[in-house]
């Protein structure tokens, strides 16, 4: 093989220009782009051994000055690098299973396809898919379940601690077509929200209320966590936003529980504000000024 | 038709992509790919992850897509595949 003619590039041609070359065709013939078609395929194996022979300086060189070697060498390199199939070919076929990552979409279709033929559908063979909900707690820390199958028979599910939605775990041979084959089943994850906690990686945030004084005065509050209550002591003068660290109560082994404190104030429906209080806070306010709007510069 | 090989794992897919464990770590964080979980906590890959990691090292290097890119691409020939797969399922 001519790396060259194959690139359609002449000898001369400096390796930007080479590149630029195998881009293009490579753009053009990507059997992802062309599935089904052998010949592009066969054109873009062809193109890829060309650019690993004379894609970079060194290969190229040691090609121009006829080393045979350097030649077996840059096509055993694009045979390693290209082992395995094309994605297209993961992708289901006549009486395939049908890939993973399509089969997301199972489901969405129903209108487009009952428009077209009239709901008239065909079962797939497949592997089974299963969505399981989970609770939040559950994610976080892991758990065990125990599930039926439709047929009937039970599943042990070890849910790993951190699983995210959308996760699918794979039980090997579990499942079985009408012929008896066994297939793989799959069993995909929900996770219920928490009304109360929300997930950052890791890391769980909860958002909890303190009042004026406690923000002032600091102090130890209660704080809800997964794995029960637990005492957090929040330091003098903090804000609204600021967060405080729970350790080691995250996603179990991985992450921490981040509290977010809120300043709330009492309902002036229900709290009246005597003269004493009021007096007291000006003097202090008079002692201490501060105005945290020139802190956020926006004077 | 294509033999699924299950149970590969991250160190094998490392070696066999050119792709380091960092970087396989920051595309499932990102669902590019989606390997499954195997006794509570290890994640095991199969051919179609790896056709398809292969898939986005071809459209990251040699076609030039950026990572803003990549998703939507992935989100577009998933549901090609399905749609094709469907009309196949229909007309048999």
């Amino acid at each position: 093989m001519n790396p060259y003619e194959t690139l359609g590039v002449k000898p001369s041609a400096s390796q930007e220009e080479i590149k630029n070359a195998y881009r293009s065709l490579a753009k053009k013939l990507h059997p992802d782009l062309n599935p089904g078609n052998k010949s592009s395929e066969k054109k873009f194996k062809e193109v890829n051994a060309a650019y690993e022979m004379i894609g970079a300086a060194e290969a190229r060189a040691k090609f121009d000055q006829g080393e045979t070697e350097a030649q077996e060498e840059a096509r055993s390199r694009h045979q390693e690098s290209r082992k395995g199939p094309f994605y297209h070919e993961t992708q289901g076929g006549p009486g395939g299973a049908t890939g993973r990552y399509s089969q997301s979409f199972e489901g969405m279709d129903d209108d487009l396809f009952s428009s077209i033929f009239g709901n008239q559908r065909n079962p797939r063979k497949a592997d089974e898919l299963y969505q399981m909900s989970v609770d939040f707690k559950d994610s976080i820390l892991g758990a065990e379940k125990e599930i039926t199958l439709p047929n009937g028979k039970r599943l042990k599910v070890k849910i790993p601690a951190g699983i995210e939605s959308g996760t699918r775990l794979r039980f090997a041979g579990q499942a079985q077509d009408q012929s008896k084959a066994a297939h793989d089943l799959y069993i995909e994850i929900q996770v219920n929200p928490s009304p109360i906690f929300t997930r950052d990686g890791n890391h769980i945030e909860i958002e909890v209320p303190i009042s004026a004084v406690e923000s002032i005065l600091g102090g130890e509050i209660k704080v809800p966590t997964l794995e029960g209550a637990v005492l957090l002591k929040v330091p003098p003068l903090v804000s609204s936003g600021q967060k405080l660290r729970a350790s080691g109560l995250g996603v179990r082994g991985k992450g921490d529980q981040l509290v977010r404190l809120k300043i709330v104030n009492p309902d002036p429906k229900t709290t009246t504000l005597d003269d004493v209080t009021r007096n007291s806070l000006k003097e202090w306010n008079a002692r201490h000024p501060f105005d945290p709007r020139t802190e956020a510069n926006f004077k | 038709m294509i033999t699924k090989m299950h149970s590969i794992s991250i160190v094998e897919i490392s070696k066999r992509t050119g792709v380091s464990e960092e970087t396989l770590s920051n595309y499932i964080e990102r669902n590019w790919i989606s390997p499954t979980i195997e006794n509570g906590h290890e994640r095991k890959f199969d051919e179609e992850d790896l056709a398809r990691i292969q898939l986005i090292l071809d459209l990251t290097r040699d076609f030039g897509v950026n990572d803003e890119s990549i998703p939507i691409i992935l989100h577009l020939v998933d549901q090609i595949h399905f749609l094709r797969n469907r009309f196949r399922d229909h007309l048999a």
